[in-house]
């Protein structure tokens, strides 16, 4: 079991340096997929395979491919277009691909009862039941951490109006 | 929960229903005035219910703890916001992008920072935490087509995530070592913390715990992030940090460590120690060649900081009470500060050079006034709220013998006399030529400052009601 932890948490480290170290996006996105479905592993081996399950379903799967769209969306040119053109084809691919074999492999070997089994597994109702009970209150501030995180970035995102005049009567060029 | 709960509830519930009815409010119908004076009376709601807070018997609900002692923190906070938005009133008027959204982002902060005043458990601890850093981003980049302001945001932003995440670590440490995660009775573990085997890992938790109050509280080694964030900062802004953003983190620190009764020569006796002389000294003198008002405030607070930890050190009750009556003389001094550098500041033309402010006092005698007067209390002079307060806090000291720590307090103040004398020179001298142009009148400027003024005085000649207000509800 402790084997198997520190294998899921030997390839979060490799993984997250990899998505600082990396110069292309695209890749440093995989790795950081790679990242998040390693830790998804470590929440399944220590017996909580709901929150595994919502980190993949909702980290490598929802928040990653918007984070994909934003890169695309960016547009970043032909000159970035040819910097993320691969050098050695094969290579982009392969350390993402190295990591999350290592992590499938952990996987089949827990689902076919390798490991022993978990002190206590959480199941989807104890969270709920413990979300909208004794933690009722974390779970309506969070709600407002969210309203206060969307709020802030609408405003900063909206972008400048094209030129704007102060009281003063001077005219003030805005970016765009 | 238990209708007794919900009533003890009714000052968060207040904030941040007055948060969701601005945001409807402004998605119906765009009026700033409205925006301000809804989130006013959201602040003055959540002040009238706090006796609900304060009722006889305290209320535990499981992740906050409702007493006393958390209603005057609150009040105290709610009235500083509430100073805030008067600030801001007049500071964001010119502003002719979306002002209205800046009200909201205030109150879920004022929201952020009383939950971190009343959190006994380490996930309201950094909900509240989050809560007041995810809204101060905003705020701090709130004017953002305007130069430094996004600048001054990044600074912060890095800086606290990064103490968020040392922050979680510590949490981390401290449950696995001892399987608890509220704060009142982890404090209570601490006192007997020496003895139990394998302790190291819950020294190791609080360090990570005490970094990151370090970074919100801009203590020494982790203040670097504060000059430039003070600076680039619309000034209400600057005023919000300055103020409710570190008494909630003071409050939190008080609740933790106060069980603890840190003892001298225990680990963290020396930890805080240390940060409380650096901050003292760091904070003075690096103050004493800046030529940015703004940046001279920002060392101050840092200083003014360090000297609370004087007073928190010495540990027990009358600890409490120096701590608590310091940070009202400090949040009035240090709110009429920033109130009149924000009275002549709009959003892109903030009035922080000290030279901007050569021969102020011919122009606007009245301002003059009340700048001088807040500045002395921050340097300490005596008949200003900031003198009783130092004095209590060197009484505490002494009380508890930490010679040191109080002959660093009274020598670092005294040299910390000259750069808030260079304000006044610069405020007296003559007037050159080519002037900014003078701000409007403003009725709700007027009204703040001439309130603060009169309570900085009040607090100086006559502080017996308010101390045995602390005696009563902080205990």
């Amino acid at each position: 079991m402790n084997i198997l932890f520190y294998l899921a948490a030997i390839v979060a480290v490799i993984s997250t340096l990899m998505v600082i170290l990396e110069f292309n996006p695209v890749q440093a996105l995989l790795y950081l997929v790679v990242s998040l479905l390693s830790i998804a592993v470590i929440f399944f081996l220590l017996g909580a395979p709901f929150a595994a399950a919502l980190e993949v379903i909702i980290y490598a799967g929802a928040i990653m491919v918007l984070f994909v769209f934003v890169i695309m969306m960016l547009n970043l040119g032909p000159q970035s277009a040819e910097e993320e053109r691969p050098q050695h084809p094969g290579r982009l691919w392969f350390g993402p691909f190295l990591l999350s074999a290592a992590l499938l492999a952990e996987l089949v070997f827990v689902l076919r009862g390798g490991g022993g089994a978990v002190l206590h597994e959480v199941s989807p109702e104890e969270v709920g039941m413990a979300l909208f009970g004794p933690y009722l209150l974390g779970t309506e501030l969070a709600s407002m951490l969210l309203l206060s995180g969307l709020i802030g970035a609408w405003h900063l995102g909206r972008g400048f109006r094209s030129a704007h005049w102060s009281k003063a009567g001077e005219k003030e060029e805005g970016l765009l | 929960m238990t209708p007794a709960g919900l009533l003890a509830l009714l000052p968060l519930i207040c904030l941040g229903a007055a948060a969701v009815l601005v945001m409807l409010l402004v998605a119906v119908r765009r009026t700033y005035t409205g925006a301000a004076v809804l989130t006013l009376v959201g602040l003055g709601a959540a002040f009238l219910t706090l006796p609900f807070t304060a009722g006889a018997n305290p209320h535990r609900l499981f992740l906050l703890m409702l007493n006393g002692y958390t209603a005057f923190y609150a009040g105290l906070l709610v009235l500083a916001a509430a100073a805030s938005v008067l600030m801001s009133f007049s500071y964001m008027s010119n502003y002719l992008q979306n002002r209205e959204e800046f009200f909201i982002l205030l109150l879920l902060a004022t929201l952020g920072a009383t939950v971190l005043a009343a959190s006994d458990h380490f996930a309201t601890f950094f909900l509240g935490f989050e809560l007041l850093s995810v809204s101060l981003y905003s705020l701090i980049a709130y004017p953002y087509m305007t130069q430094g302001h996004i600048e001054a945001a990044i600074k912060y932003l890095v800086p606290a995530s990064v103490s968020s995440a040392f922050l979680l670590f510590g949490m981390a440490l401290i449950y696995a070592w001892s399987g608890q995660m509220e704060i009142s009775r982890i404090g209570f573990q601490l006192r007997s913390i020496q003895s139990h085997a394998g302790h190291q890992w819950m020294i190791a938790g609080l360090s990570m715990i005490v970094v990151a109050i370090g970074f919100k509280l801009a203590l020494a080694p982790f203040h670097l992030w504060a000059p430039d964030v003070y600076q680039g900062a619309p000034a209400p802004v600057t005023a919000f940090i300055a103020t409710v953003s570190k008494g909630a983190v003071v409050a939190l620190l008080l609740r933790l460590f106060t069980p603890a009764d840190i003892q001298t020569g225990a680990t963290l006796f020396y930890v805080f120690s240390l940060m409380a002389a650096v901050s003292m000294i760091a904070g003075n003198l690096l103050a004493l060649l800046q030529n940015n008002v703004k940046r001279i405030l920002a060392y101050s607070s840092i200083a003014h900081l360090g000297y609370i930890l004087v007073a928190f050190l010495a540990g027990g009750a009358r600890a409490i009470d120096a701590v608590t009556f310091y940070l009202v003389t400090y949040f009035i001094a240090t709110l009429g500060s920033f109130g009149v550098i924000s009275a002549l500041s709009s959003p892109g033309r903030e009035m922080e050079d000290l030279a901007d402010y050569r021969g102020f006092s011919r122009r606007n005698p009245w301002l003059t006034g009340v700048f001088t007067v807040m500045v002395l209390s921050l340097a300490g002079l005596p008949l200003t709220a900031g003198f009783i307060g130092k004095f209590y806090l060197a009484l505490a000291g002494v009380g508890a013998a930490l010679w040191t720590l109080v002959i660093i307090l009274v020598l670092t103040s005294t040299i910390g006399l000259y750069y808030y004398l260079r304000i006044l020179v610069a405020l007296f001298v003559a007037a050159p030529e080519g002037l900014r142009p003078e701000p409007p009148f403003s009725y709700s400027n007027t009204f703040l400052l001439a309130l603060l003024t009169f309570l900085l005085f009040w607090l100086g000649v006559m502080p017996t009601p308010i101390i045995a207000l602390i005696r009563t509800m902080v205990r």
